[in-house]
């Protein structure tokens, strides 16, 4: 790879995740819309609340510290440096060396870390008890997340999301392996509660009863509030590029030609559109779960994972 | 070189303790003086470390003093070296920052005993630490013990510190107690106290009195590093003790337990079954789960520190565990792999945990409370604490850049790798500690958001926390250091790693540094495994660079970006303290999700005006129960009393009756000894 192709890629991926990300969301809600035999908004409104949102004044609490204002950028900033390490439209990710998928998933924890300080730092009761089940509902992902990571990682020989999508390029029959699928499903879960999705948290509710992620964010605005947003819309694109480039890595770019881009990126926005679909089948299909039952879903995840890394060292 | 380094630091311990006791009018100036003599003694046994493990050979020092018979053999190798090391840093930021916060008791309280103890206590964690002698080795030990008991009670007219005194002696004696058993099989083997004789004898022990050895070793050291179920009397000694000394028991006198166990079992009782590294990993990843749990649940900020230090303990030891399991599959390139992921741990622990009780103590300063219930809104009052306490908080949840992650991550590589081990049961195990492992970084997390977020945020909930004011400048500069520890060892693992790793070739025999570090494309040097690469430099680098881009779009677009300040809305009432989210509710899911651990008690009352409508006052008294006490420990010490009980009667008061035993036991004596 010369020195060319390091710097374009890296900014393309960044452009891809950074640009695609609101598209996302918006994809997701009006599809939701139409299943409801409702219009729905624009497919761009994200986009349009991105810039309005960008273009205010932000109003700050009076009790809110400098941890307050640093949020926004802090987890706007992890979020953007875990983008440059995922395979996005080509296997050969240039930013490869900075880190592996372990410091990914430590990547989201310090954006997590500084909302759940947020959410206590205006005082208001419904900040604290978001930032707390934030904290409770990623607390009980991270071992199944953390063991269904370990299962690829060990079928592949690296923990590098790069080296294992190539490796699985390379080998299909990797894929074939029982203990892949029971890791994509422990995944999945994972990434559903990761992502905030119905039947673990309700994007579009602002009840206290029912809110995570909403309450954490509650009190941010203006500026503020435009970064957590694309964060957290980028956090759901990763997650689906993670589990679409790992699990079904086909037809992504292994030269840095043109055409062979083009038919990455293609395939790619099919692949996340279509488990952007998945989503909303999901999320029209279930209710939202009571918060207890949270760690019952998520212990399913944990099982799985441990299910398929012993299948991985006696099936082999 | 390093002996009279190494001697020099001794020397100026000891002088400083004495210095202490000399001014009895000036008591400030006496303490000032012992502590700047300690500070400086620290410094010399900083050098003394640098020096052997810049690759100079492993030095013995023999003194004869007192007891011809005695030999007082030290040794400086490279373990050594390294816990002189992370002793030595540690107690100089201590000794600094005790020139601060001693101020709290000049007085008030009689403080020359406090500067004595203190530095004799410094000096004889750095003797255990390079004891070549058993003999030599248990008086330091035991030394170091009665010293941290006295400062454990030196406000001693709280009864609880008493009590908690008392537990950690008794704790502390049994667990000498097995040691000295261990120390006495190996002597009938070796033939001499010595630890170069120990060294020598592994092959002639029979595999019985090793197992019997590795008992005995895990408990007694187990006791003094707090692994579960032996951890009772650390959550209650290290809170009792003034926060300048919790910072020393906490940060390092706990990790001379690590040392002792990898003295023995990487150089006494060797080859050890993989059985034997199996044990310590479970007790490793027990501690690290429920030592977090409890920190959680707790409301005084020390004992939950008290309790997070179980947890590193336990993260530590899966290191050494691990490097244990491979060491006896002769899989050498990976256990020196996993004894430096557990050695790197052990002096970040020492770093960031020493910080932690740094900013303990501030709080306790300025508000003289530890409750974080009674805290809040520390930030706008300690501005230059909270930023401490928030790099602390940061790098002991594993949160890159800073070092926790480093040593973490390297832990996780090391658990990866157990696929090369032959067992499918141990490798199952390893990666059930991989989850472990995961699952308790997360709740650190948890439990430091908890403790940053409801002691420094928000609103002030009580007087005491209103009216805080910073501390002295000489504290929060010390404690600036270790953070800046924290974040060069986070963004600069590669050179610590190379030190480290002076240390596990030494024990493992093989050097790794060439496989584990790499130059990347941009010619920064970086981490590697088998597995893939770190380079944290260039993700700080990449996020700095992000952050300026960012920033600089964001002023582009909306140019004059106004603040305004208003209160938080509270659905219509001003804002008030006791709306704000506590402690004990923001931990609450998680006493429920582990409810059969942690046995959450709740006893609600409610007084009624109108009997069941209107409630006029409501009481919540919620309680975790420790189950290791109720089941464990109140059974053993009522069976130890009934059974004291029963045989008192043979204490009759009568001189004549106990003449009367020692001359029976004397006939007793010459009987079997003849």
């Amino acid at each position: 790879m010369d020195l060319a192709s390091k710097i374009v890629l890296p900014l393309l991926q960044l452009i891809v995740i950074v640009g695609l990300a609101p598209l996302v969301k918006g994809f997701i809600n009006k599809i939701e819309a139409r299943l409801q035999n409702r219009r729905g908004a624009s497919i761009f409104q994200p986009y349009y609340n991105i810039v309005k949102l960008l273009r205010k004044d932000a109003v700050v609490s009076e009790t809110a510290s400098w941890i307050f204002r640093a949020t926004p950028y802090v987890t706007f900033i992890s979020i953007l440096i875990i983008a440059l390490l995922v395979p996005v439209l080509s296997s050969a990710v240039p930013a490869n060396f900075t880190g592996d998928v372990i410091l990914i998933i430590y990547l989201f924890a310090l954006g997590r870390f500084f909302l759940a300080l947020s959410s206590l730092d205006t005082g208001s009761a419904f900040g604290g008890m978001g930032g707390m089940r934030e904290m409770m509902v990623s607390t009980m992902a991270e071992p199944a997340l953390m063991l269904s990571v370990f299962t690829v990682s060990l079928a592949t020989g690296s923990t590098n999301l790069g080296h294992i999508t190539s490796t699985i390029v390379d080998q299909s029959t990797i894929l074939l392996n029982p203990s892949l699928f029971l890791a994509f499903a422990a995944l999945a879960i994972v990434i559903i509660a990761e992502a905030g999705r119905i039947p673990v948290d309700n994007p579009f509710t602002h009840l206290e009863l029912t809110m995570i992620h909403e309450g954490m964010i509650l009190e941010f605005s203006g500026r503020y509030l435009a970064l957590i947003e694309w964060a957290s819309s980028m956090k759901i694109l990763l997650l689906l590029t993670i589990l679409v480039n790992t699990f079904l890595p086909w037809g992504i770019a292994s030269e840095m030609t043109f055409p062979a881009m083009l038919i990455s990126f293609a395939l790619y926005v099919v692949k996340i559109g279509f488990f952007a679909f998945l989503i909303v089948i999901l999320e029209m299909s279930f209710a939202k779960l009571r918060i207890f039952r949270v760690p019952n879903l998520l212990g399913t995840a944990l099982i799985l994972s441990i299910l398929a890394i012993i299948s991985l060292y006696v099936v082999g | 070189m390093a002996e009279h380094l190494f001697i020099i630091s001794i020397i100026l311990f000891a002088a400083g303790s004495l210095f202490a006791l000399c001014f009895y009018g000036w008591q400030r100036v006496g303490n000032y003086i012992s502590l700047i003599f300690a500070a400086i003694a620290s410094c010399f046994g900083i050098a003394t470390a640098v020096v052997v493990l810049s690759g100079g050979s492993p030095v013995h020092i023999d003194f004869h003093l007192l007891l011809p018979i005695i030999k007082y053999n030290f040794l400086l190798d490279p373990l050594s070296a390294y816990f002189i090391l992370t002793i030595s840093v540690i107690s100089f930021v201590a000794c600094i920052y005790s020139l601060g916060y001693i101020n709290l008791y000049v007085g008030k309280r009689d403080i020359r005993f406090l500067g004595f103890i203190y530095n004799l206590f410094l000096l004889s964690m750095l003797l255990v630490v390079s004891a070549n002698n058993a003999f030599v080795f248990m008086i330091v030990w035991e030394l170091m013990t009665f010293l941290s008991y006295f400062l454990v009670i030196f406000e001693h007219e709280n009864k609880e510190n008493r009590k908690a005194g008392l537990m950690y002696i008794i704790m502390a004696h049994i667990g000498s107690g097995l040691l000295a058993i261990a120390f006495f099989i190996m002597f009938t083997y070796a033939g001499s106290f010595s630890f170069d004789d120990f060294r020598q004898v592994a092959s002639q022990i029979p595999a019985v009195y090793k197992n019997i050895i590795f008992f005995l070793v895990l408990v007694g050291f187990g006791i003094k590093a707090g692994i579960f179920p032996l951890h009772l009397w650390l959550p209650m000694a290290h809170p009792a003790a003034p926060s300048n000394v919790s910072m020393i028991m906490s940060g390092v006198m706990i990790k001379t337990a690590i040392y002792g166990f990898i003295r023995f079992y990487f150089e006494f009782v060797t080859p050890c079954p993989p059985w034997w590294g199996v044990i310590i990993l479970i007790f490793g990843a027990g501690s690290a789960l429920l030592g977090i749990l409890y920190a959680l649940q707790e409301r005084d900020i020390k004992t939950m520190l008290a309790y997070s230090s179980v947890e590193n303990i336990g993260i530590i030891l899966i290191g050494i565990g691990l490097s244990m399991i491979f060491r006896s599959y002769n899989l050498m390139a990976l256990s020196s792999l996993a004894m430096i992921a557990g050695l790197y741990h052990l002096i970040n622990h020492a770093v960031f945990k020493c910080l932690l009780f740094g900013c303990a103590g501030n709080i306790y300063y300025s508000t003289h409370t530890k409750n974080i219930e009674e805290l809040g809104g520390l930030i706008k009052r300690l501005q230059v604490t909270a930023p401490l306490f928030l790099v602390a908080a940061l790098s002991i949840s594993a949160i890159p850049p800073l070092n926790g992650f480093m040593s973490e991550w390297l832990i996780f590589q090391s658990l990866l790798n157990g696929f090369n081990i032959p067992s499918v049961l141990i490798k199952i195990e390893t990666i059930i500690c991989g989850a472990v492992v995961a699952l308790t970084g997360a709740l650190v997390a948890t439990c430091f958001i908890r403790a940053f977020g409801i002691s420094f945020l928000a609103l002030p909930r009580t007087e005491h926390a209103k009216h805080a004011k910073e501390v002295p400048v000489i504290m929060y500069v010390s404690m600036g250091l270790l953070a800046g520890l924290c974040v060069f060892m986070g963004i600069f693992p590669a050179k610590i790693m190379m030190t480290v790793n002076h240390v596990s070739s030494h024990l493992v025999g093989i050097n790794i540094i060439k496989s584990i570090t790499a130059y990347d494309w941009m010619q920064a040097r970086m981490v590697q495994t088998n597995f893939t690469g770190l380079s944290p430099k260039s993700a700080t680098v990449f996020g700095l660079m992000l952050l300026a881009i960012t920033f600089g779009a964001l002023t582009a677009i909306r140019p004059g970006f106004v603040r305004k300040f208003y209160e938080t809305w509270t659905c219509g009432i001003s804002p008030d303290p006791r709306l704000e989210y506590t402690g004990t509710a923001f931990s609450r899911p998680f006493a429920v999700i582990f409810k059969s651990v942690l046995r959450p008690k709740l006893d609600v009352a409610k007084v009624y005006s109108v009997p069941n409508f209107f409630v006029k006052s409501m009481t919540y008294v919620g309680e975790i129960s420790s189950i290791f006490e109720s089941y464990l420990y109140t059974p053993v010490s009522n069976f130890v009393l009934k059974a004291s009980d029963r045989v008192r009667w043979i204490h009759t008061g009568n001189i004549h009756v106990y003449l009367a035993y020692i001359f029976v036991t004397l006939i007793i004596l010459i009987m079997f000894f003849r």
